[in-house]
C-alpha cells in the first residue's frame, strides 16, 4: 500500500503547491465567501449563546445529550464527512478533464445530502417518541435551533450540487473553467465545518 | 494493478482520519464520564478535523491569506472557548445574569 501524505495530491497526479487555482488564490469567487463567513458568523452565535445558556443551566445541559440519539447523530457525521470527500473528488476529476467523473462524484454526494436528511427527519420522531421536544429543556431549545438550522443548509447545498451537475451536463463547467464549481464545493464544506463544531456540542459534550 | 488499488492520496487519507476520529468521539460520548480532561480532548479533536477539512477538502493549504487566517482562527477559537466556558462556567454565568 502507497500513501502519498507529503506528495499531496489533489487530483492523483499534482502537487497544491503547484496547482495554479489555489495557490495564493481566492478559492471559487468573492461573493461566495462573502456568503461562507456571513454563514460562519451566524453559527457563531448559535454557539455563544448555547455556551451562555449551558453556563446557566448546568443540569439541563450535562442531562440533554444522554437522551438524544448518539448512532443518528453519529451516522450523520459520517455521511457529511463522506459527502465532502466526494466533492473534493469530483473537482479533482474536471481538474483532470473528466467531467463524467465529476458528475458521479457530485451525485454521490447528493446522495450523502439525502442521507443526512432522512437520517435527521427520523431522529426527530425518535426524539418525540421520546418526550424531546422544543421546549423539554433549554438544552433541547438548543438543540432544535441548532440542528434544524444546519439542516436547512444541508438541504440548500444539495440543491447547489444539483445544480453543479446540470452544469457539468452542459458543459459549463470544464477543466479550464470551473470556478463555480470550486465555490459550491467551498460552501459544502463550510456546512460540513459547522456540523464538526455541532456534534460534540450537542451529541459528546456534558 | 494491485499497488493501484490500494494507493491513497491525501484525500483518502483525510477521509479515513475523519472517519476515525468521529468515531472515537461517539465512543466517548457513549462511555466517558464528563471532565475537563475529555473537553480538552474533544476540543483538540475539533480543532484537528476542522484543519484537515480546510487544508485538504477546502483547499485552504496554500490560498488566500486572510482566507486562511480567519478560517483557522475559528477552528482555534472555538475549540479554545468550549473548554473555556466548561472551565469558568459560573464566572460566565454571573457576568450574564441580568
Amino acid at each position: 500500500m502507497t500513501i502519498t501524505a507529503t506528495g499531496f495530491n489533489l487530483n492523483g497526479s499534482g502537487s497544491v503547491t503547484k496547482e495554479p487555482e489555489t495557490l495564493n488564490k481566492i478559492p471559487g469567487n468573492r461573493a461566495i465567501w462573502v456568503g461562507i463567513f456571513a454563514e460562519m458568523t451566524e453559527f457563531a452565535l448559535f454557539f455563544l449563546v448555547y455556551f451562555i445558556a449551558k453556563a446557566h443551566y448546568p443540569e439541563q445541559f450535562n442531562q440533554g445529550p444522554q437522551q438524544l440519539n448518539t448512532l443518528a447523530g453519529t451516522l450523520n457525521t459520517f455521511a457529511l464527512i463522506t459527502s465532502s470527500y466526494f466533492v473534493a473528488k469530483a473537482l479533482a476529476s474536471i481538474r483532470m478533464d473528466d467531467p463524467e467523473q465529476s458528475i458521479k462524484w457530485l451525485w454521490r454526494a447528493v446522495s450523502c445530502g439525502c442521507i443526512y436528511l432522512v437520517i435527521k427527519v427520523w431522529e426527530y420522531h425518535w426524539n418525540v417518541d421520546q418526550g424531546i421536544v422544543t421546549n423539554t429543556s433549554k438544552f433541547y431549545t438548543m438543540y432544535y435551533y441548532m440542528t434544524f438550522n444546519h439542516l436547512l443548509h444541508v438541504g440548500w447545498a444539495s440543491g447547489s450540487l444539483l445544480w453543479a451537475i446540470h452544469q457539468l451536463k452542459v458543459g459549463r463547467y470544464t477543466k479550464k473553467n470551473h470556478i463555480g464549481l470550486t465555490a459550491i464545493a467551498c460552501y459544502w464544506h463550510m456546512v460540513d465545518l459547522a456540523w464538526v463544531i455541532i456534534f460534540p456540542l450537542l451529541y459528546v459534550l456534558r | 494493478m494491485i499497488k493501484n488499488l490500494f494507493t491513497l492520496n491525501a484525500l483518502d487519507i483525510s477521509w479515513v482520519l475523519l472517519m476515525i476520529i468521529t468515531s472515537a468521539n461517539a465512543f466517548v460520548a457513549e462511555t466517558a464520564e464528563p471532565s475537563l480532561a475529555i473537553t480538552a480532548i474533544i476540543c483538540c479533536s475539533i480543532a484537528y478535523k476542522g484543519r484537515r477539512i480546510m487544508d485538504y477538502f477546502m483547499e485552504l493549504n496554500h490560498a488566500n491569506e486572510t482566507i486562511q487566517f480567519f478560517m483557522r482562527s475559528y477552528f482555534h477559537v472555538f475549540p479554545a472557548l468550549i473548554f473555556l466556558t466548561d472551565l469558568f462556567s459560573e464566572e460566565l454565568a454571573s457576568l450574564t445574569t441580568i
